[in-house]
C-alpha cells in the first residue's frame, strides 16, 4: 500500500521528533519518579525555557552555547523554587495530593499567563532561519537537526542512566524513590534528592524546548498540550519507570507520524489522546515485559503485554 | 461449630518480601482464634488479604462456604467480614456516633440504626461519648469505640488488630467480655494480639505466624512451652 | 440595564459552575480540569440538539446536561477503577482532546462556533432580560440549596467519611469508587446545565470559551470564596466576575485584559493556597483538641 521509501522516511522523521518528547518524558517521570509528584507545573519550566531562550537569541543576541547555559540556569532556578517554596511547604502541611494538583496545575497557568502577557499567543520560533541543511541517505532525507537531536537525546539519556547507577547522588535518589523515609533513615537527605530530580529535569527541558524551538513554533498555551504526551508515555511506561517511559514516548511518536499516512493530519493530535485513554483503559499499569513470574499461578493482575 | 471463613494457599509478596506464603486457616462460628507472631510476620497482611484491601497473588478466601476473592472490600464488608485495625482508624470529622452510624447495614441515620450503634456503644460501657468526636477522647477510649464500631457489622467474621493495645484497666475486663460474648453469640473470631495472657483467657485456639507461613497451630500453653516458638517470636 | 442584567446572568452562571465544581473537588476529593469541557458539552448538546432536531429549548438544555454527565461516568469509570490520580490525567486529556475536536468539525462549527442558538425566552426587550435573570438566579440557588442537601445529610456523612480515611470507609461496606463517580457526574452534569443556560441566553458560542484556562477561574472561585463551603463559591463568582469589569474600566487593549485576567485569578488562587487555605468563608482549622488520658472524657484544648 505504501512505498517503502515514504514508510522509512516517516520512521526516520518520527525517531528524530520522538528526541524531545523523550527529554520531555523523562523529566516529568524523573520528578514523578522522586518525589512522587506528578508536576503539571512542567509547562512553566517548558515556557521558562524556551522564552529565555529566545529572548538571549534573538534580543540579547547571545551565543547559542551561552543562550542554553542562561536557559538552563534560569529554569533550575526555577524548577529549584517551586520544589524549595512551593513543594515543600505543602509536604510540610501534609497537605492532601489534592493540594499538589491544585498548585502545580495552576502555577502552569499562572506562568503560561505571564507569559502571554510579555511575548502574546503568537507562535514564534527559535530562530530566523529555520532551514537545516538536509542530505540523502540511501533514499531518506536527513536533515542536521534530525541528526543532532538523536544525538543529544540519546547522550542525554545514557548520561542519565550512568548518572543514577554509579553516582552517589544518583544512587540517594533512587532509594528516596524507593522509601524516603527508609532512606532518611540511614542519612539520606530527602530533600537535596527532591531538588535535584527538580534540577535534572531542568536540563532536560532546556534541551528539549531547544530542540523543539530550533524546528518548530512555539506560543505559551502549546507547552500545556506537549505536557500531554509526557505524561501519556510517563503512564504507558508504568509510572515509576523512567527508561520504559522514554520508549512509550517513541513509541507514541511513531504511531502519531505513521497515522499521517492514514488520517487527516487535523486529528493527529487526537491520537495522543485516544492513546491515553486506551492506556487508562487497558493497561493502567503500563505495558510490561511477560512479567517474571512469582509464586502460584501469577496473577499478576493487568497489563502482560508485549512491550513498544 | 459450623465454619464461618476458610483460606486456602493463600499467598502474597511484595517485591522481595513475602507476607503471606500458603497461608491455611479456618475459623468457625463461636470460637476464637488468636494470632501470634513477631511484628512483620504478616498477621495484619493476613487481615488485609482476607478483607480484600490488598489482593491476593494466588490462593483463595471462602466465606461460609463461597469465594470472595473477585469480591471488593466493601463488598466483603456486606458479606460479613468486619474488621478494627491496631490504630482503631476512626473517622476524625465525625461524631462517635455517626462513626458507628456509618457502620451499620443501613448507613442512614434512621432510630433502628441509631438505636443499635447505642446498643454496641454500651456493650463497651462509652455511650457517654456518643457525641464527641474521636479525637478528644484517649487513645484506650477510641480502641473501645473502634471495637464497638466493629460490631456494628452483623456478619459473622470479626478481625480484630490488637484490640487490648494501649488499653488498661476496667476497659481491659470490657473487651474480654465483649469479645466473649460476640463469639457466644456465633461469631467466628480472629484476634491479633501481643498480649498473651489476653489470648490465654480468650482464645481457644492460636496461630503462630512467622515470615508470612503458619508454623504452628495449636493451644497458646503449647506455644509459650515451645522453646523454638519463644526464640522466633522475640529473637535472640 | 442591558449590562447589569447580562452581569448578573453571568454571576448566576459562573455560581453554578463553581458550585459545582466544588462538589467535585471539594467534598469528592476529585481533581479534574474537565469542568470547562462539561460546561462546553452541556452548550454545545443543548445547541445542536435545538438546531438540528428542533426539540424545544428547554429539553436541549436537559439534553445539554445529560450528554455531560454521561461522558464523565465515561472518564470517572475506566479511570477512578486504577486511582485518583487517574481521574485528573483523564480529565486533561478530556478537555484537550474534546475540545480539538470541537474546534476541527464543521457540525460544532469549527474555530468560528455555533450562532444561531434558538432563544430559551425572548430577551430582547428591557424587560424580558430581567425574567432571565430570574431563571438563571432560580437555577443558581437550586443548585446550592442541592448541594447543601447533598452534603448535609446522610451522603454527607459518607463523603465526609471517605475524605477522612478512604481505605477504612470501603472496610465499613462502602463503595467509595460509586461515590465519587456520582459526585462527579452529578457535578458535571450541573456545569452541562450551565452551559446550556449560557448558549440559549447569548445565542453563539465558540471553542476559546471553553479553554483549559477556564479551569483556572473556576478554581480561583472555589479556592478564594471557601472550599468545602456551601455559599462560598458563590461568593467567588461574585467577586471574580467583578474584577474583569473592573479591569475593563481601565481600558486597556484586549490582548493585556485577557492575560492580566488570568494572572489575577491564579495569583489569587496561590495567595489563598498559601495563606488562606480555608478561603473566605471557610472555619480556620480549630485549636487542637488533645485528649486526657486519665481524666474520662475531660478535654484539655491547647
Amino acid at each position: 500500500m505504501f512505498d517503502r521509501g515514504i514508510l522509512l522516511q516517516v520512521l526516520w522523521t518520527s525517531i528524530a521528533a520522538a528526541s524531545f518528547q523523550v527529554l520531555l518524558t523523562i523529566a516529568f517521570a524523573l520528578v514523578l519518579k522522586v518525589t512522587k509528584i506528578w508536576n503539571f507545573a512542567q509547562p512553566a519550566l517548558m515556557g521558562v525555557a524556551f522564552y529565555t531562550l529566545f529572548v538571549a537569541v534573538n534580543w540579547v543576541g547571545a551565543p547559542i552555547p551561552a543562550a542554553i547555559l542562561i536557559a538552563f540556569l534560569v529554569t533550575a532556578a526555577f524548577g529549584f523554587a517551586i520544589e524549595r517554596f512551593a513543594f515543600q511547604t505543602l509536604r510540610e502541611r501534609g497537605s492532601e495530593s489534592i493540594t499538589f494538583f491544585i498548585f502545580t496545575l495552576i502555577f502552569a497557568q499562572l506562568v503560561i499567563y505571564v507569559l502571554t502577557l510579555a511575548f502574546t499567543t503568537e507562535p514564534v520560533f527559535l530562530f530566523a532561519n529555520m532551514m537545516s541543511p538536509t542530505t540523502l541517505v540511501g533514499g531518506v532525507v536527513v536533515s542536521a537537526w534530525d541528526v543532532s537531536s538523536i544525538i543529544v537525546a540519546v547522550v542525554l539519556t545514557l548520561a542519565l542512566l550512568v548518572f543514577l547507577r554509579y553516582t552517589r547522588l544518583g544512587q540517594y535518589m533512587i532509594a528516596v524513590a524507593d522509601n524516603a523515609d527508609l532512606a532518611e533513615a540511614y542519612g539520606i537527605s530527602k530533600r537535596q534528592s527532591y531538588a535535584a530530580a527538580m534540577v535534572i529535569a531542568a536540563l532536560f527541558i532546556t534541551a528539549a524546548m531547544y530542540l523543539f524551538g530550533s524546528k518548530l513554533a512555539v506560543f505559551p498555551e502549546l507547552t500545556l498540550h506537549m505536557m500531554i504526551f509526557a505524561v501519556v508515555a510517563t503512564i504507558l511506561g508504568g509510572i515509576d519507570r523512567i527508561f520504559p517511559a522514554a520508549l512509550a514516548a517513541v513509541g507514541i511518536s511513531l504511531l502519531q507520524q505513521l497515522s499521517v499516512l492514514v488520517i487527516d493530519s487535523r486529528w493527529q493530535p487526537l491520537i495522543v489522546f485516544s492513546v491515553l485513554f486506551v492506556a487508562i483503559i487497558f493497561f493502567p499499569r503500563g505495558i510490561r515485559l511477560p512479567a517474571r513470574r512469582v509464586v502460584g499461578d501469577g496473577r499478576t493482575g493487568v497489563g502482560t503485554a508485549e512491550a513498544t | 461449630m459450623s465454619e464461618v471463613l476458610r483460606t486456602r494457599g493463600l499467598s502474597k509478596r511484595f517485591g522481595g518480601v513475602v507476607v503471606a506464603d500458603r497461608v491455611d486457616l479456618m475459623l468457625e462460628g463461636g470460637r476464637i482464634v488468636g494470632l501470634v507472631g513477631p511484628n512483620g510476620a504478616g498477621k495484619t497482611s493476613l487481615f488485609n488479604l482476607i478483607a480484600g484491601t490488598v489482593a491476593a497473588d494466588s490462593g483463595s478466601v471462602l466465606l461460609n462456604g463461597a469465594p470472595i476473592d473477585d469480591q471488593p472490600m466493601h463488598a466483603r464488608a456486606r458479606l460479613g467480614i468486619s474488621r478494627s485495625w491496631q490504630h482503631n482508624r476512626l473517622f476524625p470529622s465525625l461524631s462517635v456516633l455517626d462513626n458507628l452510624v456509618l457502620a451499620g447495614r443501613d448507613p442512614r441515620d434512621t432510630s433502628v440504626t441509631r438505636e443499635r450503634a447505642m446498643a454496641q456503644l454500651e456493650k463497651v460501657r462509652m455511650t457517654q461519648a456518643a457525641h464527641r468526636f474521636p479525637t478528644e477522647l484517649s487513645y484506650g477510649k477510641q480502641k473501645l469505640i473502634s471495637l464497638a464500631r466493629a460490631l456494628m457489622n452483623e456478619g459473622n467474621c470479626l478481625l480484630l488488630d490488637e484490640p487490648m493495645a494501649g488499653v488498661e484497666g476496667p476497659a481491659y475486663d470490657s473487651i474480654q467480655r465483649v469479645v466473649r460474648d460476640e463469639a457466644a453469640a456465633g461469631r467466628a473470631i480472629l484476634v491479633i494480639e501481643h498480649n498473651i495472657s489476653f489470648i490465654k483467657d480468650l482464645c481457644d485456639r492460636a496461630v503462630f505466624m512467622f515470615a508470612g507461613r503458619i508454623i504452628r497451630t495449636g493451644t497458646i500453653d503449647e506455644m509459650v512451652e515451645s522453646a523454638e516458638l519463644t526464640e522466633l517470636y522475640f529473637g535472640t | 440595564m442591558e449590562f447589569l442584567g447580562s452581569m448578573l446572568i453571568q454571576i448566576g452562571i459562573f455560581t453554578i459552575l463553581a458550585t459545582s465544581f466544588n462538589l467535585i473537588i471539594g467534598y469528592g476529593g476529585l481533581m479534574s480540569i474537565a469542568h470547562p469541557i462539561f460546561f462546553a458539552l452541556g452548550a454545545y448538546g443543548s445547541a445542536l440538539a435545538t438546531l438540528t432536531t428542533g426539540v424545544p429549548v428547554p429539553i436541549g438544555i436537559m439534553l445539554g446536561a445529560g450528554l455531560a454527565t454521561l461522558a464523565s461516568v465515561a472518564i470517572s469509570l475506566p479511570s477512578l477503577r486504577v486511582s485518583g490520580d487517574y481521574l485528573v490525567i483523564a480529565s486533561v486529556g478530556f478537555q484537550l482532546g474534546v475540545l480539538q475536536i470541537i474546534k476541527n468539525s464543521e457540525w460544532t462549527g469549527g474555530p468560528g462556533g455555533l450562532s444561531n442558538i434558538p432563544p430559551l425566552i425572548d430577551t430582547t426587550g428591557p424587560a424580558a432580560i430581567w425574567s432571565y435573570v430570574a431563571i438563571v438566579a432560580l437555577a443558581a440557588i437550586a443548585t446550592i440549596l442541592a448541594v447543601r442537601r447533598l452534603v448535609g445529610g446522610d451522603l454527607g456523612r459518607a463523603i465526609t467519611a471517605m475524605r477522612d480515611d478512604e481505605e477504612a470507609f470501603s472496610a465499613l461496606g462502602h463503595d467509595a469508587m460509586r461515590l465519587k463517580i456520582l459526585l462527579f457526574a452529578f457535578g458535571s452534569g450541573l456545569a452541562g446545565l450551565a452551559g446550556g443556560l449560557y448558549g440559549h441566553y447569548f445565542l453563539f458560542v465558540t471553542p476559546e470559551q471553553f479553554e483549559v484556562l477556564y479551569s483556572a477561574a473556576m478554581l480561583t472561585m472555589v479556592v478564594v470564596g471557601g472550599i468545602r463551603t456551601v455559599w462560598g463559591p458563590a461568593l467567588g463568582a461574585v467577586l471574580l466576575q467583578l474584577l474583569p469589569s473592573a479591569i475593563n474600566f481601565l481600558k486597556l487593549p484586549s490582548s493585556v485584559t485577557g492575560p492580566l485576567q488570568g494572572i489575577i485569578f491564579t495569583t489569587l488562587v496561590l495567595v489563598f493556597m498559601f495563606a488562606r487555605p480555608q478561603g473566605l468563608l471557610g472555619r480556620a482549622p480549630g485549636a487542637q483538641v488533645v485528649a486526657e488520658e486519665d481524666d474520662p472524657l475531660e478535654v484539655r484544648v491547647k
